[in-house]
């Protein structure tokens, strides 16, 4: 938690917390709703940016932490970002529903298909933009550039849904739609659990060999 | 006395630089200098000692233990100051000390209170607002709040004035006699060691060329002398005739 705290109050760029409660967008009545995740992604990638120009690395390094558990800040805290806001999204979702907002012209709605798919796409974003900023410790706009063609797609994907009349229910609140997309939601769910510990591994490996 | 830090063999190569079998160490209340004139491999010793570039072969001992298998614990006993980068500008001091508070067992609130108000500074401002001096006192303060034994500073002098240097040797040399510390700190201005070291590391192109206390270290190098030398050699003679004797052999070449 004290490593946590440290991304927080010191590496966070604020913008990235601002783009943690951009969750409450699934309730605009036409909005693409998976643009959401591109701001969950976002927000690691200006904090990354933040912490290289304010030399958080470095400041790191002299506190009794190691480069392991520098990586393991990071990691942390953009687990933190994502999770908070598919979290935070969660009442706002629910408030749509109560409201009987039409549905969404533009995509998916903010069904529980979309947090799979969400969940999806940040384990996917997570694995490439870490393991190649820590090839260098420095190139976050590469690493970025790497892990935003997959997202994407993704969110294209997850978009497109919607659209295509045989995954309609994806698209639905329907209670027995709701349960077919129970399997997307654990997928995800899966996905998240297990690419994300292993983007750490691979990162910390790599930082551990990187010179400041 | 068991040294609080023993450097041993430390190899480290870059393309165009290298740092070839470093080694020496510093006993306890002592402080050392580490001079060499820019790009000699201060910096690049001191990072690898605190396992910031990781070294290809050698050893680091701090505190008897070895310190790249006991990193956390060593370094929970150290206080480390990097002179001239600048951590987190916007934000203010009192956040980066509450943060930084966390991370060590031992952190002593009144005592960083002491050393605040005796640099004068002013918790409410950012980083960035700080002068050179008082940024290097900021850091200071943090490092001794959690009562480290021993202190590592890169460069703490370089780009300050006269005045604001000879008042940070003199708090080293305070916080030695007071505080049960000892200092490595590398420097190019070999005025400063004068006043203050009590032992002197001398690297030349990443090798170390002497290590001793300043007085072993002064009569070593007496070969340098001239018939018009009468006394003893300053520190910046014998750093200026090493370093002019080789680019003569250059010349040479």
């Amino acid at each position: 938690m004290t490593l946590l705290y440290k991304e927080i109050r010191l590496a966070a760029h604020p913008t990235s917390i601002v783009f943690t409660f951009l969750g409450c967008l699934v309730l605009v009545p036409a909005y693409p709703c998976s643009v959401i995740f591109m701001f969950g992604c976002l927000a690691p990638y200006l904090t990354f940016l933040n912490a290289r120009e304010t030399n958080d690395s470095w400041y790191t390094a002299v506190l009794p932490v190691t480069k392991r558990e520098s990586v393991q800040g990071k990691c942390l805290l953009t687990v933190f970002f994502q999770v908070f806001q598919l979290l935070f999204s969660v009442p706002f979702a629910v408030l749509r529903n109560l409201l009987n907002v039409a549905n969404n012209p533009v995509g998916l709605d903010a069904t529980i298909a979309w947090y799979g798919f969400g969940l999806m796409v940040y384990a996917v974003f997570d694995v490439v933009f870490f393991t190649t900023f820590y090839k260098s410790g420095y190139r976050v706009g590469k690493a970025f550039i790497l892990a935003a063609l997959p997202m994407a797609i993704l969110m294209a994907a997850a978009e497109s849904t919607a659209h295509i009349p045989a995954l309609a229910w994806m698209d639905s609140s329907q209670s027995e739609c709701l349960l077919m997309q129970l399997p997307i939601l654990l997928l995800g769910i899966t996905c998240y659990g297990v690419l994300v510990p292993i983007a750490y591994r691979i990162s910390a490996k790599r930082f551990e060999a990187v010179d400041l | 006395m068991d040294s609080v830090l023993s450097v041993q063999g430390i190899h480290k190569h870059y393309s165009g630089f290298a740092l070839e079998d470093v080694t020496f160490s510093l006993a306890p209340n002592r402080i050392m200098g580490l001079i060499g004139k820019n790009g000699a491999g201060k910096s690049t010793t001191l990072k690898s000692i605190l396992n910031m570039v990781a070294p290809e072969k050698g050893s680091v001992t701090m505190f008897q233990k070895n310190f790249y298998k006991h990193e956390k614990e060593c370094k929970q006993r150290i206080g480390v100051v990097f002179g001239g980068i600048d951590f987190y500008p916007l934000k203010r001091l009192s956040t980066i000390a509450a943060v930084t508070q966390r991370f060590y067992a031992n952190w002593d609130q009144e005592q960083y209170q002491r050393y605040i108000k005796r640099f004068a500074l002013d918790e409410g401002k950012q980083y960035k607002e700080l002068s050179n001096g008082m940024k290097v006192k900021f850091l200071l303060a943090l490092a001794l709040s959690h009562h480290a034994e021993l202190l590592i500073l890169d460069e703490p002098t370089s780009g300050l004035d006269p005045v604001s240097r000879e008042e940070l040797l003199h708090i080293f040399r305070q916080i030695v006699k007071g505080e049960n510390c000892s200092i490595l700190f590398s420097t190019h201005i070999t005025s400063d060691l004068d006043r203050c070291t009590d032992d002197i590391t001398y690297i030349q192109n990443g090798r170390v060329l002497q290590s001793a206390d300043k007085e072993t270290f002064l009569r070593s190098f007496e070969h340098l002398k001239t018939p018009e030398d009468l006394g003893q050699l300053t520190l910046g003679e014998i750093m200026l005739r090493t370093e002019r004797g080789e680019w003569d052999d250059d010349a040479a070449v």
